[in-house]
């Protein structure tokens, strides 16, 4: 049998008291804090798996917001591809009036070579349309426009990607070359075709209408083009929403408190702290020295 | 037969005893709360006849007196053995915990500050720069995280150093603390193997030395054999500490070895090992871990630029200079340096910025080193804990059963202090008794009819 003596009843209340009283103040930390994982050593597998879920959650921000910056690069080029078609509808209205007229009335065609000057001018401007200070046709170019004052192309063909999601980099540049065409046949020298066959050379108009609707239809190629990757970046935007709604979910199942069963555990801890006080309190008073008299 | 005086003797022999017992008694009742103290009991004898005397004259009848044998100390030396065993590891494992704990909080994660997401917010700030490379504010983001990343490593690694260097300065001061228990032993081996000789008490001084015993258990894991005459030898990691009278001193040499009197001591257990284990193995393991993300860094970034163009269209150069935790530095100081283009000649070509952006999910790169190291911290102090709490439980029910055999019980006490009230009141009136025999026989007999 194990005797039972002052010191050791003592040790051992004592012990018991320190390891209840070191229950309630580390339920006590989690409550404050909020956090189930206080320190890496609470839960190993948890830490490192916060960490992870921490890293997609930014990561995933991240997505969304080069997501909203390539929608906007895709906005302007839309709306600024938009206006040239309109645009584009105007001039080919003045080529069949200026075809119309033929070369019986050199005053009328002068104000249509002037409305097409006008149109040209304009249409430059479209061509040169920026987001951020960036010529959303001009691809990778340092410089401010896409094309000079004479029309001519001073852009690059380079890659202006946007990661969207993981290895899902997508490409928004709209080369103004592919919608305006090539150096020394593009829109602006088409422009200038036409401005100058309606004062001069009015026969030529037949083929310039139909330069005109070739170019119409690549810049509508174009424009569906960049509609296609407005479309594919909100779908992406959508499922990432999700992927960011269950990773905080997630993390915060790993990391908060579940302040319910926080509650119960901290009031079962505190009667069990309170009884071991009571009894310890009670029991140590007696001895047989009570009893003699 | 018995004198006719004998039983007054026996009844003052029986008196004294008593009240030895009684005063054995009140001493364990004072010093019920002296730390060390072990309980003693007054070996109590019959004195029995005289051996070797002829068969005629020695007496048939007991000879009826007590004697005290000894003052026995009440504690288990199995037990005690015990106790020293589990002391060694439960010193060893409460400081490898508290040491473990001590890293851990150098590294506060996961949070909203911590090194990962600093690291995280590094990764994204390239992102920004690979959507507008022009934006020299983007860049200008880059460069502060770069600068906050490699400041909070340098941070990281100068903390480590630091509590290097104080478990290293715990380490003296335990060597210390184990040189003075040890020449305390050996003056206190001295003075027992005299006081045995001498046939003193040496119960005091046995509390005394089994208190030294138990301490260098705790600091050295020291192993302790107990001679016959009362004296301890105790040897550290193989190497004899103390030895009768002469103590050797423990130290610890700058590569942290433990040597005793200069000689490379095995593995010890105690405090001392567990410091001497965490200064050679895993506090060098986390600096080598943290160095580990701090060249996974420089590299991974810096070979990302060396292969881009900055924004004027040059080659671009190392971000991050230095390769460990510690000397870790932003190189770059102009933002337009950075390299975010892919290709020459000055464009806005955000790819290598772009590619940057992605290295955060890399499986090698410095956020896995990070982890991996977050990781065995947190799983090695989980497990220093949970052993130290393990431990501590085992120590304490070897301490509450020695203390079960060596401690005092009031109750116990106080019913060998009734007792031994009891004998003496007996005594007295047999001393009374034969007191009133003896008056009969001198004054009254003889005087019939008187």
């Amino acid at each position: 049998m194990i005797r039972v003596t002052a010191g050791s009843a003592s040790r051992g209340a004592l012990a018991g008291l320190q390891a209840d009283s070191s229950r309630l103040a580390s339920l006590q930390q989690q409550i404050t804090s909020g956090r189930q994982i206080t320190k890496p050593s609470d839960s190993p597998t948890g830490t490192v798996t916060a960490l992870q879920l921490r890293s997609q959650l930014k990561q995933v921000n991240q997505y969304q917001a080069n997501a909203n910056d390539a929608l906007g690069w895709l906005t302007t080029v839309d709306s600024s591809l938009h206006s040239i078609t309109n645009q584009l509808q105007q001039v080919r209205s003045l080529v069949l009036q200026g075809m119309n007229t033929g070369t019986g009335n050199a005053t009328s065609n002068e104000a249509l070579a002037q409305q097409v000057d006008q149109a040209r001018a304009s249409l430059l401007s479209l061509a040169n349309s920026s987001y951020l200070g960036r010529p959303v046709f001009g691809g990778t170019t340092a410089g401010g426009v896409a094309f000079n004052a004479a029309g001519s192309y001073v852009g690059d063909t380079g890659t202006v990607a946007r990661t969207v999601g993981p290895n899902n980099a997508i490409d928004l540049n709209t080369p103004g070359t592919a919608a305006f065409g090539a150096n020394g046949s593009n829109l602006f020298d088409l422009l200038t075709d036409i401005s100058a066959n309606l004062r001069t050379n009015p026969a030529g108009l037949g083929a310039n209408l139909q330069q005109l609707d070739a170019r119409q239809v690549s810049i509508t190629n174009e424009q569906s083009l960049a509609g296609a990757k407005y479309q594919r970046i909100q779908s992406v935007q959508n499922t990432a929403n999700t992927n960011l709604v269950q990773l905080r979910s997630q993390l915060s199942d790993l990391q908060e408190i579940d302040l319910a069963d926080m509650a119960i555990q901290v009031t079962s801890a505190n009667a069990a702290y309170q009884a071991a006080l009571a009894t310890t309190a009670k029991v140590s008073q007696i001895s047989l020295l009570d009893f003699l008299r | 037969m018995s004198s006719s005086f004998s039983g007054l003797t026996n009844a003052l022999a029986a008196l004294n005893v008593q009240r030895y017992g009684m005063e054995v008694t009140g001493q364990n009742i004072a010093n019920a709360n002296t730390p060390g103290y072990t309980r003693q009991r007054a070996e109590l004898a019959a004195v029995g006849p005289v051996t070797g005397v002829a068969a005629l004259y020695a007496t048939q009848h007991p000879n009826g007196s007590v004697t005290v044998s000894g003052t026995t100390r009440l504690n288990d030396p199995m037990i005690d053995v015990r106790a020293r065993a589990e002391h060694g590891d439960n010193g060893y494992r409460q400081t490898t915990a508290n040491v473990l704990s001590s890293a851990e909080t150098l590294f506060d994660e996961p949070s909203d500050h911590g090194l990962a997401e600093q690291l995280n917010d590094f990764w994204n700030s390239w992102a920004a720069v690979a959507n507008n490379p022009g934006d020299l504010a983007a860049r200008n983001v880059v460069l502060q995280k770069a600068a906050g990343l490699a400041s909070s490593l340098n941070q990281s690694s100068a903390n480590l150093a630091r509590l290097t260097q104080s478990v290293s300065q715990q380490a003296t001061a335990a060597t210390v603390e184990i040189n003075t228990a040890a020449t305390a032993l050996a003056q206190l081996n001295g003075q027992i193997a005299i006081a045995t000789a001498s046939g003193t008490n040496t119960n005091a001084l046995a509390d005394q030395r089994d208190g030294l015993l138990l301490k260098l258990a705790d600091l050295a894991g020291a192993q302790t054999t107990i001679l016959a005459d009362g004296t301890a030898t105790v040897s550290v990691g193989g190497q004899s500490l103390v030895a009768s009278t002469t103590a050797s001193s423990v130290s610890v040499s700058p590569s942290n070895q433990i040597l005793v009197g200069g000689t490379p001591a095995g593995t010890a257990g105690g405090s001392l090992q567990g410091l001497v284990d965490s200064l050679t193995t895993t506090l060098p393991d986390y600096a080598a871990q943290l160095d580990a993300v701090a060249a996974a860094l420089a590299s991974t970034v810096n070979a990302s630029q060396t292969s881009g163009y900055d924004l004027a269209g040059n080659p671009g150069g190392p971000l991050f200079a230095g390769g460990t935790a510690a000397t870790l530095s932003v190189a770059v100081t102009n933002p337009a340096n950075l390299a975010a283009s892919g290709t020459p000649g000055g464009n806005l070509d955000g790819s290598t910025a772009l590619g940057l952006s992605q290295l955060g999910s890399s499986n090698s790169g410095a956020d896995a080193a990070y982890r991996t190291l977050v990781g065995t911290l947190a799983t090695d102090v989980q497990r220093a804990v949970q052993q130290a709490a393990v431990q501590q439980a085992v120590t304490n029910s070897v301490d509450e059963l020695a203390q079960s055999s060596a401690g005092v019980s009031f109750d116990e006490e106080t019913t060998n202090l009734l007792t031994y009230q009891r004998a003496y009141q007996a005594s007295s009136r047999v001393l009374t008794t034969v007191d009133e025999i003896l008056d009969t026989l001198i004054s009254h007999t003889g005087r019939v009819g008187l």
